[in-house]
């Protein structure tokens, strides 16, 4: 086990740089850069002076060093935690991650933690009654929710509870709330918006889990050690949680890799369209606006949680099933 | 004499034969009987193929000029066909009523009335607007509309007065024809790079799948952002709409290439390609007529589950305002103006075509179940 957890961190080197570096080349390919159009707007406006700030701001952004050496300093910069300063606003990067990855996480906890919870147990249940009508029923909804964009969803939700009682659900909290310190009432007005981006997530999100979950547990469940275990007389229930579901987590472990990544960055568009304060529509603002240290820091995070998540998911495969440690 | 039984023995062999033969059914007759045990499959494969015509024929279909920007109907709900009017009286054809606007004195918005004495009979095959098929039919006859002072807007008008029926059916041609070509060239990358992986094998096929982990290991959409972003503001739409395609194609041939290397890896160990080998085959000639028709129905089958996601990118990226542009219109695109919540919840229609985005990534994910299915006849 300490020499799988060894090589698997070892692996973990190499990938790192080389997302940091895919990331950064993306934010870097567009044709010219903040300065460039900052500049163009500025002499549009009617700034005369703007063209000579051009090469004193590029230095100060540190945009007139090459490529690769602007990479190497950003990525020094980044293992001493110094992310760089975002191009538009000024502010320090880490302090826009930090400042917005708590309403975040929040957000996709909830939708994350709902959708698997309420996947899992109904793609059991479906399992458990192959053929039945519910088991029909929930397999049709589960394909219906398969694929389904979640801010269209959120917009149709957004509209009808805008039409039931005239409230515009969008952000986290009503303006009367914002910057207030704690109270019951905030956390009703807080719950009030939430259900709104949670539900439109969790429709989409627990139907691939459902769906995951009942196909393993039916290929579980058609082994012999199971026949093997109803024949010794032990109880259902004992058969499918203690066995069979046990067995059948793995797909579903494995998919735990995509999921610190969908915590920061999960449902961009809804996120946009409901007007959250979250990171993803940050992310979006800085991909537009070519905010080269803000948006390259935020995809590298992002390349980075997938890492992480992998790394997790595999230890804990390898932590479950000795077949895999020992291959 | 003693030869007459022995050939008559052979007729009949024959003929047991062929009975046999006639009894055996072709693969391709076993995947079509198992495609159609699916109904939902079936279902979703037609409606498909309904909506595949009616965008190659969305003017005929659409009753009016999708860009005509109708200046006194702006932001106008759907009054729809009605049956009965408004005395009560039961109308075997359609009609539509006339619709006057005037501005509210106090809120300055804009207000609708119908006018109960103006009934304009829905019409078919009317003359109407010009407009091409294929780019080179020419015709100005529509599968139906009203006549002129009336006018049928099905689902309403946008916040430009320019009907949204009609523009859903100029969108569908966008937004369908993406993700066909997005897969595409998918399929044509991915296919290529994932067979000669497995074939080469060794150092190249080292490369190749860290290439493809590396970009697996970013999630899709911020990276089709990043990449949406990298297309020129100033470009003409019809290259935007293949840059679109191009984005959309560049981070999903990757899952495709790896399932085409795995299966390309167990048939190159098989009897009939080893055979092949030893007659002298040229690598060229193993790859294109032994490993490549074995594998097409499993690439094809993949690279169908991948369309409902290309739609809903291009759709994603043309809502935020990263993805197609006008004149061009995509279905993304003709929701993007519900992006501003206040226009959506005064004109909560222009969601209308969220239905058919909608419909469309259910029908060819039942398609896509029914093509696995029948890409494994013998499976149980």
């Amino acid at each position: 086990m300490t020499r799988y957890i060894i090589r698997r961190l070892l692996q973990f080197i190499p990938s790192m740089i080389l997302i940091a570096f895919v990331g950064f080349l993306i934010m870097e390919l567009p044709p010219g850069d903040y300065v460039t159009d900052y500049i163009r707007a500025q002499t549009l406006g009617g700034n005369r002076d703007a063209a000579t700030q051009e090469a004193a701001m590029r230095e100060q952004f540190g945009l007139d060093k090459p490529f690769l050496l602007r990479f190497a300093d950003w990525t020094t910069n980044l293992l001493r935690g110094d992310f760089g300063i975002s191009l538009a606003t000024g502010t320090s990067v880490r302090e826009i991650i930090e400042s917005k990855l708590g309403a975040t996480v929040a957000v996709s906890l909830c939708a994350f933690i709902l959708s698997w919870a309420i996947g899992i147990a109904l793609g059991v249940y479906s399992a458990t009654h192959q053929y039945s009508k519910a088991d029909n029923f929930l397999t049709t909804i589960s394909f219906i929710g398969l694929g389904l964009p979640d801010f269209l969803i959120a917009l149709a939700f957004l509209v009808f509870a805008w039409q039931l009682n005239g409230e515009v659900l969008t952000g986290l909290q009503s303006s009367e709330y914002i910057g207030k310190p704690f109270s019951i009432g905030l956390l009703l007005d807080f719950l009030k918006h939430l259900w709104l981006p949670v539900t439109a997530v969790v429709l989409t999100g627990m139907a691939w889990v459902m769906r995951v979950m009942r196909a393993n547990l039916l290929n579980e469940l058609g082994k012999n050690y199971v026949t093997a275990l109803r024949a010794k007389g032990l109880p259902e229930r004992t058969v499918i949680w203690k066995h069979a579901f046990r067995n059948a987590l793995h797909p579903l472990i494995g998919a735990l890799s995509q999921t610190l990544a969908f915590l920061v960055n999960g449902f961009v568009i809804t996120s946009v369209v409901l007007d959250l304060p979250t990171i993803q529509v940050t992310y979006l603002d800085a991909t537009q606006a070519q905010d080269l240290y803000l948006a390259g820091t935020i995809l590298t995070f992002i390349g980075f949680l997938v890492l992480l998540g992998t790394l997790v998911s595999d230890l804990l495969l390898a932590w479950l099933d000795p077949r895999i440690r020992f291959a | 004499m003693a030869v007459l039984p022995k050939a008559g023995n052979q007729t009949t062999k024959r003929i047991a034969r062929k009975a046999d033969e006639a009894k055996l059914i072709s693969i391709r007759r076993l995947m079509w009987l198992r495609f159609k045990r699916n109904r939902l499959a079936v279902v979703g494969g037609a409606f498909l193929v309904v909506m595949y015509l009616a965008a190659i024929f969305a003017g005929f279909i659409a009753p009016n000029d999708p860009t005509l920007v109708h200046s006194q109907y702006v932001s106008m709900p759907p009054y729809g066909l009605n049956f009965v009017d408004t005395s009560g009286n039961f109308h075997l054809i359609p009609f539509v009523y006339g619709v006057k606007s005037a501005v509210d004195p106090k809120t300055f918005r804009k207000t609708f009335k119908i006018i109960p004495e103006e009934k304009y009979p829905l019409q078919f095959f009317v003359r109407g607007p010009e407009y091409t098929i294929l780019g080179f039919i020419k015709t100005d006859i529509h599968l139906f509309g009203v006549e002129a002072p009336g006018t049928l807007f099905l689902f309403g008008t946008d916040s430009q007065g320019r009907d949204i029926f009609s523009r859903v059916w100029y969108g569908a041609q966008v937004s369908l024809s993406v993700g066909l070509l997005g897969v595409f060239l998918t399929l044509v990358f991915g296919s290529i790079i994932g067979i000669a992986s497995g074939y080469i094998g060794g150092l190249f096929d080292d490369a190749v799948q860290r290439i493809i982990e590396l970009l697996m290991s970013f999630p899709q959409l911020p990276l089709w952002l990043a990449l949406a972003a990298l297309i020129p503001d100033n470009w003409p739409s019809d290259r935007i709409y293949f840059a679109i395609t191009l984005v959309l194609a560049i981070l999903s041939w990757g899952a495709l290439a790896r399932q085409t290397r795995s299966m390309v890896y167990a048939l190159r160990e098989a009897d009939f390609v080893t055979a092949a080998r030893y007659s002298n085959c040229s690598d060229w000639r193993i790859i294109t007529r032994h490993l490549l028709p074995n594998t097409m129905s499993h690439i094809i089958v993949i690279a169908t589950t991948a369309i409902p996601g290309m739609i809903m990118g291009e759709t994603a990226l043309s809502f935020l305002g990263l993805g197609i542009r006008s004149p061009l219109v995509s279905w993304g695109l003709l929701l993007s103006d519900a992006q501003h919540v206040r226009v959506l919840l005064q004109q909560p229609w222009i969601l209308t075509p969220a239905i058919f985005v909608i419909a469309t990534i259910i029908a060819f994910n039942f398609l896509g179940d029914g093509l696995r299915d029948a890409a494994d006849p013998f499976a149980k």
